[in-house]
């Protein structure tokens, strides 16, 4: 054997045996500390999962996870941002925050950020890396955040007063003006609202290519023209003639429920089988998307430079992305937030109940489409703000 | 005898104008004052510094959707105000003095307990086209899917002025009761029937002369509510583009420093407005008093013409909005046209969280208790003049100076603590429970003093034995009032307890985001219970302590 092979091995070894101590030091430098987990709030089954990983982490790793529930996480950025420019670099408010996207890129760019952690996590093994878990939106991770779930953009309508659905962006204008009052969107920068309408844009833009690239202004103008120009078609037969949308989607299964919208949108394509088991849809109600496809995206936890609790979040992230974690995320009757690990490397039992579906969720198969990068997200909202957003 | 009457009198009683005998009292008693506002001001230069660049404004200029927000801003607080000061005007003024007026007064504390954003969504879920009223109207027109109507978040802002004017007349009638319960002014009112003057003669050649300049404050912080209110403009007010304050709100959180400046600029707008209706209504009120009636000694004993029972739509809304939250909060399916509930459960109080109200009641009762002590020494011997500058954050907009706070929090470390949170809660409770006690505080008749002092009391003891104890039922009140501010307070909350507190009233707000009606409609009465128990807790105590003593009650 050569001394370069053995040398290899060695380091191999050495390194595998320095990572376990190193993560072990890292479980014992969690033990007792306060974890502040920033997250979305605004749902009962999110709400409830978080409490249970919560639980789950006190009893195994002794860690006291507390979720802080926000409206928007653009708020946590900004007091991230805020504590960091005030001088506090080790003793922040925020110590793991649920992220994505234009949120995640603002972080980032802003070395507000800790990392390369993510992929040293045990649990990475796991990760099914066929899945867009190492991109979001178009902007490489590098480690600064560890996947938790999937999300794909899902419609939801009533089967007793629409029976057939639209089917693509086309389809969905000629609806809307046989129907005229009764289709909308959350209004933008609502996640929703921009997710509905980069929906749009993918389907109008005619380079696509374009769309993966970091947004500059000629490219946003010859990409979005056709899109502005549905858009100016689509509005006056929305809801109150698209003067005013909707806040979020919550509003919108509301409005949905009482028959004052016949279509709602969801990001979780399991959400409204949980909708009709809360009983603010009724039993009638189904999911579908485009024919074409629709936005699907990767959400993940981070954790900010001057968290207080790094090896706590490090732990509580990994703990997130175990087999049993993710499988009770993923079961329908939790939450039904879509797994990021590779389903062939968890137990039968677990696949069994990740493929559990139930009354009103997709059960279609519909392809997804990646998000466009996160700089055209700022330029679309801000567009859209200037034409439709004072009416 | 009489020198020795004198020398006491000379001891004990206030020193003239310029004597520097008073002072240490002085700053004795302005020294909580100081540690509620003083960090703020730093804080508030942090907060504003970014607003003195040109290019901000230009941006602001250009951005399109400030006009709009600024419209329906002014339309909802504008309208709101001046209904409300109707509202409340005209009941006093066909009900005081009369069992109706005492029956209303005692109705008023269970109204005034539901917090802003409850009332908010109570009335959204009674007028929103899927809501009770179209209900009961589809129940006859046979309709199947809600109406067409834009009953709720209209562009103008019209219905978060209905909301507002509700709501605040409420507020000024509770104000007014506790003007009107003082013994000189009913006085006046039977002084004024008894030489024959009809009731509503009395009020305009006597009464509001003299009641409007101290309701001066009071419709002040009304206004300026209005003008910056969040919560229940998210729930009520339009959407696209929303008011003014929303929209600050919206910048002032955004992590674009380019954004957060632009929400520092607009609120110097909202500034601005603020002082020039300001100014106009003094101007009004300069024009009034060179228009003073002058009772020309004819009496028009005739019966007060019949009015419709304005009161009753009034107290019956309020009630329907608590009737509408408690039927959600124990609905099943409820969709659209059903009038009631297919089915009804406590499933979703029994799934409560509790913890929000725990949180909310300690945190209240320490900023209520904390600044009571701090309210009476400050209206007993601090300075008079500087009053105005306890009602700042009543007219500032809510927004810049939670910022402040935040940023002054930031520099001492200081912020997600409970200290952080009860100190920055204290800047709203001390100016409303200074709002509500310094009209029964100065009519208090000063010869109760004066003879307390004569007979040998400290101007401390006197105080303890006689004018706090005689004061007894304004001063509950006012902790009862104290404690329902801070139960309603929202962005406090958030930015300085580090967002790790969270009470019924940001659990209301971030349950708002999701569409659950009966969570929410859960949240709210958790929300209404507390100021409520804490009205009637006053009451009661009130009526207990004074039940040998016809004047205290």
């Amino acid at each position: 054997m050569k001394l370069s092979t053995l040398a290899a091995i060695a380091i191999t070894l050495g390194v595998s045996t320095w990572a376990q101590a190193d993560w072990s030091q890292t479980q014992n430098e969690a033990k007792g500390q306060t974890v502040y987990f920033n997250a979305w709030g605004g749902s009962e089954a999110t709400n409830a999962y978080i409490a249970w990983a919560a639980k789950e982490a006190k009893t195994r790793y002794g860690i006291d996870v507390r979720h802080v529930k926000i409206t928007d996480a653009a708020e946590v950025v900004k007091r991230v941002q805020t504590e960091v420019g005030a001088g506090r670099t080790g003793d922040g408010s925020v110590d793991l925050m649920w992220v994505n996207g234009e949120n995640f890129r603002k972080l980032k760019n802003g070395g507000l950020l800790l990392g390369p952690w993510a992929q040293n996590l045990p649990n990475w093994d796991l990760v099914d890396l066929n899945k867009p878990v190492r991109t979001d939106f178009s902007v490489p991770t590098e480690g600064y955040e560890s996947p938790w779930g999937t999300a794909q953009l899902t419609f939801i309508a009533d089967r007793a007063k629409t029976p057939t659905p639209p089917r693509s962006a086309a389809d969905l204008l000629a609806f809307a003006k046989a129907h005229p009052g009764r289709v909308s969107y959350p209004k933008p920068p609502d996640f929703h609202g921009t997710t509905f309408v980069k929906q749009m844009l993918l389907e109008m833009a005619p380079n696509k290519a374009a769309l993966q690239q970091a947004v500059t202004p000629a490219a946003f103008v010859t990409a979005t023209q056709p899109l502005w120009a549905y858009l100016d078609q689509l509005h006056p037969s929305l809801w109150r003639n698209g003067t005013t949308f909707p806040a979020s989607a919550a509003e919108m299964h509301r409005m949905l429920g009482d028959g004052e919208l016949k279509m709602s949108i969801t990001f979780n394509p399991n959400e409204a089988a949980n909708l009709i088991a809360s009983k603010q849809l009724p039993a009638t109600a189904y999911s579908f998307g485009f024919t074409g496809g629709t936005i699907g995206n990767v959400h993940f936890v981070a954790i900010p430079v001057n968290a207080r609790a790094k090896a706590g979040a490090e732990v509580f992230a990994n703990f997130l992305l175990s087999a049993e974690a993710q499988t009770r995320k993923a079961d329908i009757s939790v939450w039904g937030d879509g797994t990021v690990l590779d389903i062939n490397k968890l137990p039968a039992a677990s696949q069994a109940l990740i493929r559990k579906t139930a009354p009103g969720a997709l059960n279609e198969a519909v392809p997804t489409l990646p998000e466009p990068h996160a700089s055209w997200v700022e330029a679309l909202e801000a567009e859209w703000l200037k034409r439709y957003g004072s009416r | 005898m009489a020198q020795a009457l004198r020398l006491a009198l000379e001891r004990n009683l206030p020193k003239p104008p310029g004597s520097r005998a008073g002072l240490p009292w002085r700053w004795l008693s302005a020294l909580p004052v100081l540690l509620i506002f003083g960090p703020v001001l730093p804080g508030l230069y942090w907060a504003v510094n970014p607003a003195l660049d040109p290019a901000v404004w230009q941006s602001l200029w250009f951005d399109g959707q400030w006009v709009q927000a600024l419209r329906s801003t002014l339309v909802s607080s504008v309208i709101g105000t001046v209904l409300a000061c109707g509202i409340a005007g005209l009941l006093a003024t066909l009900h005081y003095p009369s069992q109706l007026w005492m029956s209303l007064q005692r109705r008023l504390p269970l109204l005034l307990s539901v917090p802003h954003a409850a009332f908010a969504l109570g009335l959204f879920f009674l007028i929103a086209p899927s809501g009770w009223l179209a209900r009961a109207v589809a129940h006859f027109a046979q309709w199947t899917s809600p109406p067409d109507w834009v009953t709720v978040q209209d562009p103008y802002g019209l219905s978060l002025a209905l909301a507002l004017a509700i709501k605040e007349s409420w507020f000024l009638l509770w104000v007014l009761a506790a003007v009107l319960g003082e013994q000189a002014v009913s006085r006046q009112m039977v002084m004024g029937r008894s030489l024959g003057y009809s009731r509503t003669q009395t009020w305009r050649l006597v009464l509001w002369p003299q009641l409007l300049p101290r309701l001066k404050w009071p419709v002040m912080a009304v206004f300026a509510y209005g003008l910056s209110v969040v919560d229940m403009a998210i729930i009520l007010g339009p959407g696209t583009p929303p008011t003014l304050a929303v929209l600050i709100w919206r910048w002032l959180t955004d992590p674009d420093p380019g954004l957060q400046a632009r929400g520092s600029a607009a609120s110097l707008i909202l500034l601005t407005v603020m002082l020039a209706c300001a100014l106009a209504v003094r101007g009004l009120a300069w024009l009034m008093k060179l228009h003073r009636p002058y009772p020309t000694g004819q009496r028009k004993p005739a019966a007060s013409p019949r009015w419709p029972r304005v009161h009753t739509p009034l107290f019956l809304l309020g009630y329907a909005v608590m009737a509408v939250l408690l039927l959600w909060s124990v609905a099943q399916e409820w969709f659209f046209p059903a009038l009631l509930p297919a089915a009804v459960s406590l499933e979703t109080w029994q799934q409560a969280d509790g913890a929000p109200f725990w949180t909310t009641l300690w945190l209240a009762l320490a900023a209520s208790l904390l600044c009571l002590p701090a309210v009476l020494v400050w209206l007993e011997w601090g300075p008079k003049r500087l009053n105005a500058l306890l009602y700042l954050p009543l007219i500032v907009p809510a927004l810049p100076l939670v910022a402040g706070q935040y940023a002054a929090l930031l520099h001492v470390q200081w912020d997600g603590t409970a200290v952080a949170l009860v100190w920055s809660h204290l800047l709203w409770v001390l100016p409303y429970m200074v709002l509500t006690l310094i009209g029964p505080y100065r009519a208090f008749d000063p010869r109760l003093m004066t003879s307390a002092r004569t007979l040998g009391y400290s101007p401390w003891k006197a105080c303890l034995a006689v004018k706090w104890p005689v004061l007894l039922r304004p001063i509950l009140a006012t902790l009862a009032l104290g404690f329902a501010v801070s139960v309603a307070q929202y962005l406090p909350t958030l930015f300085a307890g580090g967002g790790r507190f969270t009470t019924v009233t940001t659990e209301a707000v971030a349950l708002s985001a999701g569409g659950n009606r009966r969570v929410l409609a859960v949240q709210a009465l958790l929300q209404i219970a507390l100021p409520m128990a804490a009205f009637g807790l006053a009451a009661v105590a009130t009526h207990w302590l004074g039940r040998h003593r016809k004047g205290l009650r």
